[in-house]
């Protein structure tokens, strides 16, 4: 009798690791330390991915975005940190996902089609994101009124709230238990 | 929700807002220190939440490819231990209460393998000399002490092993060593393993998607994953620190985590519709067999359903052996698709379980389970086929002429004593060679053969449930299968077979326990066999209670008819099967005990209970009930025919 093998499913670890790949490269375009923290935060995550942690990918994924921040805040262009912002959500989304899958259906099991829905609306939404912001940005041109910036702000600030993704407790935890 | 829902839109209006005032339609006047407020108040906010910040559930799916896991004799020490305290030990603290135990051991395994009496054994106990283990023989007088040098005690500390533990192993092992008419194996010392209430059987749910039958589709429950949580967090930190810093690159790379958060509470799982259809390659599979399972899943609502995962509800007689009984999919409205998997099929009537569906939404941040019942049987019949050697039976047999030699004399073939003749004896019988000799007139009296007629009876309470590691045939799989091959060769004898069993009924505590009346032939045989595989006593799953054994064995003995022969197939490993026996013999009904082995000789409570195991073997043979031991290794063929050639020597 073999064992299901309970580690993360392949397709969306490689997935994973090529978008973390791309995270590092693109945030360590912009400076050394940049790339010095994103190098780290890739190396943490992909070990942690390859094991099954969810803590570890948490932390990676956090120093990689640590990076990219470090990165733009010495950048002159916008592109290629909004490149590795994207890529480090969907490196996480898909780390997660994988470990998940793993954990309930097992590396045997037939997932592609699954993780294929996965990896393109992941990305599709950080694209779409991205995008408009970058848009945004371009359209409202260089001198950018404080008044629009703070309102923008206040706009995402609200968003989130009003989404609920800034709050811990969420209003739909299990209702039934059998 | 509403505070959630005016923040939604306050956040719309500020966002068309600001590209009103980009695009220059709106003029508003703010502050640099009004842009670098809101930006703390976004770290903050954002900080706050990040601390709190799990990691994301999922659902725990359970294992239902694994077959059923049953426990070891003697899984616990204690449990090992308490087979042989008597009602004289009293109650005492747990240290006491090990040592106690084993002393009891002792003195049982010295009084049956040793020739000791019991009071020749008590003494010899105190005094050490019934082994050559001087630890051992300390550990358990009470006047003597344990040996101890300052090495040994290096010793025990750097291997982290204490005084006790040392000794409970040692005395194991050298009860172990005179069980075994000491010659006593390898020698080695038994592993001391005290995983007390930690047994191997963690409750059904984790080999079962659920435990009832489900009809049509059931919601379990629904959840939310927090998958996303942190995003949203994270995206204001990046906001915030960009807009304090004045990098537009920074305040970008949070709008982007702005859009996954909206993205998380975007969907709703959707209210799937799916339809469940399950194929055998052979409804009808023999002990063993491997066969195909192909379940076609297709989606029949409208909807996409973008996040599909299926685990099979394997039945717990069946292992998966190729492919994976799970899939992970999505699916397009009436798109099916098809899981496929090779299953290895034990004995018995097998049920699937519900399937356990989970259905997310596109972001995976709320989940359903779901049960869809989708029942479908296999009966898998034991092979009735008979073993090549005699079925060591009692000699005793009914007023029918069969093959069973009784121990009576009359006509047969093999001789059994002479006697003084008597009038109308007959004259082929007369001993004409004394007549010439002696001149007496004398009659030779051979064995008379008789049909027997036999019950076979089944031990599957709970207790029987053993196999020597989780994984391998347990002992009441392997009693049914014995008592299918037994019954086989019976009939092919001429002998009248009839099948009982006494343990517990899972769902009806107060059903009828198996009861198949003696008689022959072919139609019974076929009954025989259905019986074997479909009566729930015979369920290759552990009953959850206990069953009325006391109960169920007054309801047999009214049942038996004056000579009849039990063979009852039990593992012995608990006092309870050693009294079914005995009492069935001292009413009259000669019993033979067929005995698959379970035990295991890792850890020091297996060790103990397959000295239990021989004990009451011992002692069941010392009161004229015959036990054939089946160990787990071998066919029941090869353990008979070494019975029968041991018979003729």
């Amino acid at each position: 009798m073999s064992e299901i093998t309970r580690r993360p499913t392949i397709a969306s670890s490689v997935a994973a690791a090529v978008a973390v790949l791309v995270a590092v490269l693109a945030a360590g375009s912009q400076a050394a330390s940049a790339l010095g923290f994103a190098a780290v935060g890739g190396l943490v995550f992909v070990v942690g991915l390859a094991l099954g942690r969810h803590r570890a990918v948490d932390v990676g994924a956090l120093v990689v975005l640590f990076g990219v921040v470090a990165g733009g805040l010495e950048a002159t262009a916008v592109e290629p940190t909004i490149v590795a912002a994207v890529a480090t959500v969907v490196a996480w989304d898909l780390a997660h996902g994988a470990i998940a899958l793993g954990d309930q259906l097992g590396r045997g099991a037939e997932t592609r089609r699954l993780e294929a829905v996965r990896v393109s609306s992941s990305l599709l939404v950080g694209l779409a994101s991205g995008t408009v912001g970058y848009a945004v940005y371009v359209f409202g041109g260089s001198g950018q009124p404080v008044a629009a910036v703070t309102l923008l702000l206040v706009a995402a600030v609200l968003i989130v709230v009003g989404f609920g993704g800034g709050r811990t407790g969420s209003t739909r935890r299990r209702r039934t238990r059998p | 929700m509403n505070g959630r829902r005016l923040a939604l839109a306050l956040g719309l209006a500020a966002f068309v807002a600001a590209v009103a005032v980009l695009i220059g339609v709106l003029d508003v006047g703010f502050s640099r220190t009004a842009l670098v407020v809101v930006g703390l108040v976004a770290i903050a906010i954002g900080l706050r939440a990040l601390f709190a910040r799990e990691p994301p559930r999922s659902v725990d799916t359970p294992d239902p490819e694994r077959s059923t896991v049953v426990p070891t004799p003697g899984a616990t020490l204690h449990g090992a231990i308490d087979a042989f305290r008597t009602s004289e030990t009293r109650y005492s603290v747990t240290g006491r209460r090990t040592v106690e135990g084993l002393r009891a051991a002792t003195i049982a395994v010295l009084s049956r393998f040793d020739g000791n009496d019991e009071e020749t054994a008590r003494r010899r106990l105190e005094t050490g000399e019934w082994t050559d283990d001087e630890v051992a023989a300390a550990f358990l007088s009470e006047s003597l002490e344990v040996p101890r040098s300052a090495r040994d005690w290096v010793a025990d500390t750097v291997r982290g092993t204490s005084r006790f533990r040392t000794g409970v192993r040692r005395a194991v092992a050298a009860i172990e060593d005179i069980a075994d008419g000491g010659d006593g194996g390898d020698g080695s010392l038994p592993r001391y393993d005290p995983r007390e209430g930690a047994s191997a059987v963690d409750g059904d749910r984790r080999h079962r998607t659920a435990t009832s039958a489900v009809e049509g589709t059931e919601r379990r429950c629904e959840r939310a994953t927090g998958y996303w949580r942190g995003v949203g967090v994270l995206a204001l930190v990046a906001v915030g620190v960009g807009v304090v810093a004045e990098s537009p690159a920074v305040v970008l790379a949070g709008v982007v985590g702005v859009g996954y958060a909206g993205f998380s509470r975007a969907f709703d799982p959707p209210e799937p519709e799916l339809s469940i259809e399950r194929e055998l390659s052979d409804p009808d599979p023999a002990p063993g067999d491997e066969i195909e399972v192909s379940v076609t899943i297709a989606n029949e609502s409208d909807g996409f359903v973008p996040d599909l995962r299926i685990v099979d509800g394997v039945p717990a007689g069946m292992a998966v052996t190729e492919g994976a009984s799970r899939l992970g999919t999505a699916l397009r409205p009436g798109e099916d698709v098809v899981l496929e998997y090779t299953v290895s099929v034990g004995r018995g009537s097998h049920e699937f379980d519900p399937v356990l569906a989970i259905v997310g939404d596109l972001s995976r941040s709320t989940e359903r389970e779901y049960l869809i019942g989708a029942p479908t049987t296999v009966v898998c019949e034991p092979e009735l086929r008979p073993i090549a050697a005699p079925v060591p039976l009692r000699t005793a047999g009914t007023s029918f002429s069969g093959r069973l030699q009784t121990s009576d004399g009359g006509a047969g073939t093999t001789f059994h004593s002479v006697r003084e003749y008597r009038k109308g004896d007959a004259l082929s019988r007369v001993d004409w060679n004394r007549r010439a000799k002696t001149g007496e007139l004398t009659t030779l009296q051979f064995h008379e053969e008789r049909a027997a007629r036999v019950v076979v009876l089944v031990d599957a309470r709970r207790d029987a449930y053993l196999a020597p590691d989780p994984d391998a045939v347990h002992a009441v799989d392997r009693s049914v299968v014995g008592a299918g091959r037994i019954a086989a060769t019976l009939l092919a004898d001429g002998d009248t077979v009839g099948l009982a069993g006494i343990g517990a009924i899972p769902g009806a505590e107060d059903a009828e326990p198996c009861w198949l009346p003696p008689a022959s032939g072919r139609h019974h045989e076929v009954r025989f066999a259905e019986l074997l595989a479909t009566h729930p006593q015979f369920s290759a799953n552990p009953p959850t209670g206990e069953g009325r054994w006391l109960w169920q064995l007054r309801g047999l003995r009214r049942r038996l008819s004056t000579g009849t022969q039990i063979v009852m197939l039990t593992p012995l490993c608990d006092y309870v099967s050693a009294e079914i026996a005995r009492r069935l013999d001292a009413r009259g009904y000669p019993v033979t005990v067929v005995s698959p082995d379970p035990t295991a000789d890792e850890t020091a409570g297996q060790r103990l209970a397959r000295v239990g195991r021989a004990v009451r073997r011992f002692d069941l043979q010392r009161a004229g009930i015959p036990v054939v031991d089946w160990p787990a290794a071998e066919a029941i063929d090869a353990v008979f025919a070494r019975r029968a050639a041991g018979d003729r020597r």
